[in-house]
């Protein structure tokens, strides 16, 4: 048996070697196929990667509450419902940190503002807060130093900045600190520049960019004291189910249900990934469009080799080859073929993600290689059982006959 | 002990609907083991479909075909197969070897497609043929890098490989010169009396045709004459 399988597949082989360019062109749509499929699992597989980390390096073991209801787990993330969401204020933030388990609460009073130095003006974002949210969402200062509990009860006129916006405003952050921008008609003195945080791809906000000022002197900004969110964040991990079901019963008691979200970092996490899980899905099942072209390609070449080797057909029926082992020489052919090009289209992918691996975390999974070759395995047989299938059937003297 | 024997056999082709044109009538012939026969005809006269028909490469149309004594009919197309496999050795006039695959792989073919255990080592009985036909030497070249003599050796080589009782040679010097056709009708003459083979030989060419101690002459698609020459 093994003889056989070697012999089919020895032949299979000695067919290509006389047919070289024409292997390669048929291999190539599977080539392309698979190449392209493997490419948006590698980088739907980074994306995933790179999100997590995003929301890991916002903090560990946190609670958001956020306006409306339409952070469900799993569910969509359109924005709408928090329009019309409850709005929070202080008091709310006082009461939440009365919770058991609880071991720091930060608001956030978030506004599209734009921001000038001396010689830039730049559109930013105005992140109106405690002075725990340093702490709490791992935000590192680099220059200078963050706004203290002091700077918060006297309404300092001061602002942290990301290093982002402080370059874009200094063209050196390094110079930063010290120096006034002005939001609105009111100076603000610069006190410490944080550290790069990363993010802002994909749509998702750059934290980089933020302009971080006491939350009391945000009122100036936002005079229905209001906040867009509060941040809880849990004693450990084991009290964020506690935490979580505390602060929506305090928070039933001010406003409705549909009103309010409290929901962990892991929730959200699931919802982006979710979304990005369909996206990714959807592209996919685009690049597997290119599979089925090149599966037609090999379908149509091999159609073209049985009647071509119509005589060599002949010739094996007569030596005693049956219909069965005319159809796996045609098979194996296919399904050769097939593979030939997933196994070049998986090193392709592999190359090109080692080379992008420097600027975004893609990477390719055992599944994704399991994935591109079976998928170029069953095209082969399926796009190759047809051509293989006339070839066997062929009538011996029928066969040999054909010039 | 007849090796194969036709009874009553036709063989229709339809043309179209309307039209069936009858290569075989009522063919009657029966070959014993040992035999040296020959079977000759004008072109179009049926005796490239009788031995298509003897060497189990088609059917008959009406008529019962008898490989030793046993009925081929009820079988199906994988016994066929077999039988062709084992019981019968082609030989045709375009040599018919195949061009990508060595002299030594186109000797092992049939050797592939055996569904018996083969009860000999057959890269070592190929060499041999190899060897005995004055081909040593010539495994690992392909068909189009030799003569047609030695093209047509390498096909009786490969007749011979699954050790057949029945050796089927259609016009086995058409292609060749007549120093390499001498050659190929003193190899058929050689296994008819040295390995005791059954040889068939079908042939226009009355020079060819007498080699064989018997001659089946054979005009639309009739037996006309059936005689012994020695």
């Amino acid at each position: 048996m093994a003889r056989y399988f070697w012999f089919i597949i020895r032949s299979a082989f000695s067919d290509f070697r006389r047919n070289k360019l024409r292997t390669f062109l048929t291999s190539l749509g599977i080539l392309i196929g698979v190449a392209s499929v493997v490419l948006l699992i590698a980088f739907g597989l980074g994306l995933k990667k790179y999100i997590a980390q995003q929301f890991e390096s916002l903090g560990t073991n946190l609670i958001f509450i956020l306006p409306g209801n339409e952070f469900q787990k799993g569910g969509s993330m359109s924005g709408i419902g928090m329009i019309g969401g409850a709005k929070f204020n202080y008091k709310d933030v006082q009461k939440l940190r009365s919770i058991y388990g609880v071991a720091d609460v930060v608001p956030a009073f978030i506004k599209t503002i734009s921001v000038s130095s001396s010689s830039e003006t730049k559109p930013s974002s105005l992140y109106a807060t405690t002075a725990n949210v340093f702490r709490v969402r791992n935000l590192e200062i680099d220059l200078g130093k963050v706004f203290t509990e002091s700077d918060v009860k006297k309404r300092s006129k001061v602002v942290v900045l990301g290093p982002k916006i402080a370059d874009d405003l200094f063209d050196n952050k390094d110079l930063a600190v010290g120096k006034i921008v002005r939001i609105g008609n009111t100076g603000f003195r610069v006190i410490g520049v944080l550290k790069p945080k990363g993010g802002g791809g994909f749509g998702a906000p750059d934290l980089d960019s933020f302009i971080y000022i006491p939350y009391t002197t945000g009122y100036m900004f936002n005079p229905d004291k209001n906040f867009f969110a509060i941040y809880l964040k849990a004693v450990d991990s084991s009290y964020i189910p506690l935490v979580k079901k505390q602060a929506k019963e305090l928070l039933l008691k001010r406003y409705d249900e549909n009103k309010f979200s409290v929901i962990q970092q892991d929730e959200i996490l699931d919802t982006v990934s979710s979304i990005f899980n369909v996206l990714n899905l959807i592209l996919v099942l685009i690049g597997a469009i290119s599979l089925l072209v090149g599966g037609i390609g090999i379908m149509n070449i091999m159609y073209v080799s049985v009647t071509e080797r119509t005589r060599e057909i002949g010739i094996r029926r007569a030596l005693g080859a049956q219909r069965k082992d005319i159809l796996w020489h045609f098979l194996a052919e296919s399904v050769i073929l097939s593979l030939f090009g997933g196994l070049i289209g998986l090193g392709l992918a592999s190359i090109l993600v080692l080379f992008v691996q420097k600027y975004f975390p893609a990477y390719i999974d055992l599944s994704s290689v399991i994935i591109a070759l079976g998928v170029s395995s069953v095209i082969g047989i399926i796009f190759g059982v047809f051509p293989a299938r006339k070839a066997a059937n062929l009538s011996p003297i029928e066969a040999i006959r054909y010039e | 002990m007849s090796i194969i024997k036709l009874s009553k056999v036709y063989k229709r082709y339809k043309i179209d609907e309307s039209i069936v044109f009858t290569a075989l009538k009522n063919v009657n012939l029966e070959i014993t083991n040992g035999e040296y026969v020959s079977i000759m005809g004008p072109s179009g006269s049926g005796k490239s479909t009788l031995m298509h028909i003897v060497g189990l490469l088609d059917g008959a149309t009406e008529g019962e075909v008898f490989i030793r004594d046993k009925n081929i009919k009820g079988l199906n197309d994988n016994e066929v197969s077999s039988l062709r496999n084992t019981f019968v050795g082609f030989v045709f006039q375009q040599f018919n070897l195949i061009n990508k695959l060595t002299i030594l792989e186109n000797i092992l073919l049939p050797t592939i497609y055996s569904r018996k255990q083969l009860k000999f080592n057959p890269e070592k009985r190929a060499l041999e043929l190899l060897s005995r036909f004055g081909l040593k030497g010539k495994e690992l070249s392909y068909p189009n890098k030799i003569s047609g003599g030695q093209q047509q050796r390498v096909a009786i080589a490969r007749a011979l490989i699954m050790n057949p009782d029945l050796i089927l040679a259609d016009e086995p010097t058409g292609n060749l010169d007549s120093k390499s056709g001498a050659e190929v009708l003193n190899l058929l003459d050689e296994l008819n009396k040295r390995d005791k083979k059954t040889v068939v030989v079908v042939t226009h060419d009355k020079e060819v045709a007498e080699r064989a101690r018997r001659i089946v002459n054979i005009r639309d698609g009739e037996i006309i004459k059936d005689s012994y020459t020695k």
